[in-house]
């Protein structure tokens, strides 16, 4: 019965898409699709943790899928969007690279990963690919986070890091024990709120949300 | 018999055009020319006469033949209906990709012998344009061959599944942004105008007329349709007939036309409900295009399917 979702290589594609995604943070230089791109990321990790759930039939795997979909689907962006508008910003008009670059960069760091994880001990979860396709993600976070100049641009950034190493911690162990993932979850919402309040802020007493005017010295 | 399929490119690639035409031209609310109105383009064009600039050489001459000849011997190495034929055997995918190249080439020095403005401006635009669709294109290809373990296109279409993998879902959409560029619609170029600012095909074939004309647009059209019968071939080769019975050849062709329409349908989708891009925003599109080529090669290499 259980058998349609290795037919359909349905894992793969799931994977593929959170990949495909997080890549997408790299194109986008509106913050509303932006966002949109990461709230999909989040929505695919959640579905591939259901459906992972629904394969082995484990029961903390499933609240593991409703938490990631409550908390990084649905109240992250919720607070991100806030903080977005009452910032007043739709583009992060000035990277310090360019699009075509930044896509082209990410597509090395897909194809490092890609060959330097092909053998190894890892293979011990339940798909080697979800694996390497999560430290691609984690590492394509970080590049976000550099490339970026906003304050909120570089929270999301994050974000997409984390969900990555949620994919990896759980590609390798299913799942951490749910006081972790709980755990792990509250503080990203203490993370995201606390940052949200201080790219605001920043915004305030800069009038400017780039990162670049912080090393202005005031006296 | 088998030998004649790619007949059937050359004489149904104007209609194809016709048709999206006049679909795009429903979805705007208008009426639109009939669907058979290339073919009335080309035969008036045909009757025509010409004029031909004085400082032309001989390349002006001899580049609507070059690129007509090419492009139906690109139509020749094609499974069109049937995967069963001899003439697969003279060129592969390669081959296939490099005639396209040398039309092209000798279209854009067509453009800059008549030494107008707009002539060098558009072999200018299609040159860069090709740079970033080229690697495109083949990578794309590349991932079907890889895992049919053949350049040649027959055993390509033979050996497709219809179970896909992510990877090729990847090539597939990285192949259509290839083809959108390639035939000049709309995200890239518009076909529809004459706008000198904004014209990449047009700007090229600007100098020419009457019977050269017609051998110009004619081999666009028939470009336009190889490329959307090697996405069939590549992509979704379900009741291609892989032998020469009647029967399996009418299922085959019936099919064949029933893909062009949907893919006709998709084109004209596209061009009705997007923008033309500014030439300087092409490089983000056609890059994020390639890195999903580059990742539908990678992604075949990790997943082995």
């Amino acid at each position: 019965m259980k058998s349609w979702i290795q037919v359909f290589s349905i894992i793969d594609f799931i994977s593929v898409g959170i990949l495909l995604t997080a890549i997408a943070m790299n194109a986008f230089r509106r913050l509303e699709s932006y966002l949109r791109a990461y709230i999909l990321n989040s929505w695919l990790l959640s579905l591939l943790i259901a459906i992972v759930a629904f394969m082995i039939g484990e029961t903390h795997l499933y609240i593991a899928s409703v938490t990631t979909l409550l908390s990084k689907g649905i109240i992250i962006p919720l607070l991100l969007k806030k903080i977005v508008r009452q910032m007043a910003i739709t583009y992060d008009d000035e990277p310090y690279i360019s699009t075509a670059l930044s896509l082209t960069i990410s597509g090395i760091l897909v194809a490092v990963v890609y060959t330097s994880l092909s053998e190894g001990i890892f293979v011990i979860g339940f798909s080697k690919h979800v694996l390497q396709i999560s430290i691609a993600v984690i590492l394509i976070g970080l590049f976000i986070m550099i490339t970026r100049k906003k304050a909120i641009t570089q929270v999301i950034g994050l974000l997409c890091m984390e969900n990555g190493l949620f994919l990896a911690g759980f590609s390798l162990t299913f799942g951490m024990p749910i006081i972790i993932e709980l755990g792990v979850l509250f503080d990203m919402l203490m993370g995201v709120i606390i940052l949200g309040i201080f790219s605001i802020q920043i915004k305030r007493a800069f009038a400017s949300a780039d990162l670049d005017k912080l090393t202005i010295l005031k006296g | 018999m088998e030998y004649l399929q790619f007949i059937i490119i050359i004489l149904f690639s104007p209609l194809i055009q016709g048709f999206i035409r006049k679909l795009k031209a429903n979805m705007q609310g208008r009426v639109g020319p009939g669907v058979f109105q290339p073919y009335y383009d080309l035969v008036r064009l045909l009757h025509k006469d010409m004029v031909v600039s004085g400082i032309t050489s001989w390349i002006f001459k001899a580049t609507p033949y070059i690129v007509f000849a090419s492009t139906a011997a690109a139509a020749i190495i094609v499974p069109v209906i049937t995967t069963s034929y001899r003439f697969g055997m003279m060129g592969d995918v390669i081959a296939l990709i490099y005639l396209f190249g040398l039309g092209r080439f000798f279209m854009a020095l067509s453009g800059l012998d008549a030494g107008t403005a707009f002539g060098g401006e558009g072999s200018s635009r299609e040159m860069t344009v090709t740079i970033l669709v080229e690697p495109m294109m083949m990578l794309s290809i590349f991932t079907a061959a890889i895992s049919a373990g053949s350049t040649n296109m027959a055993r390509i279409a033979e050996t497709q599944s219809i179970a896909y993998s992510p990877s090729h879902i990847l090539a597939l959409s990285a192949f259509m942004v290839a083809i959108i560029a390639e035939t000049g619609r709309i995200p890239v170029d518009n076909p529809d105008t004459h706008l000198e600012l904004t014209m990449i095909h047009e700007g090229m074939v600007l100098e020419y007329s009457g019977r050269y004309l017609a051998l110009m647009e004619w081999s666009h059209y028939m470009k336009q349709m190889l490329l959307f019968t090697i996405v069939t071939d590549i992509f979704f080769p379900l009741g291609i007939s892989t032998t020469l019975g009647i029967s399996s050849l009418g299922i085959s062709a019936a099919l064949y036309f029933i893909k062009m329409f949907c893919i006709s349908v998709f084109m004209a989708l596209v061009e009705s409900t997007r923008s033309k891009m500014r030439f300087f925003q092409l490089p983000s599109l056609l890059g994020g295009a390639f890195v999903l080529a580059v990742l539908s090669l990678l992604t075949y290499i990790m997943m082995g399917k």
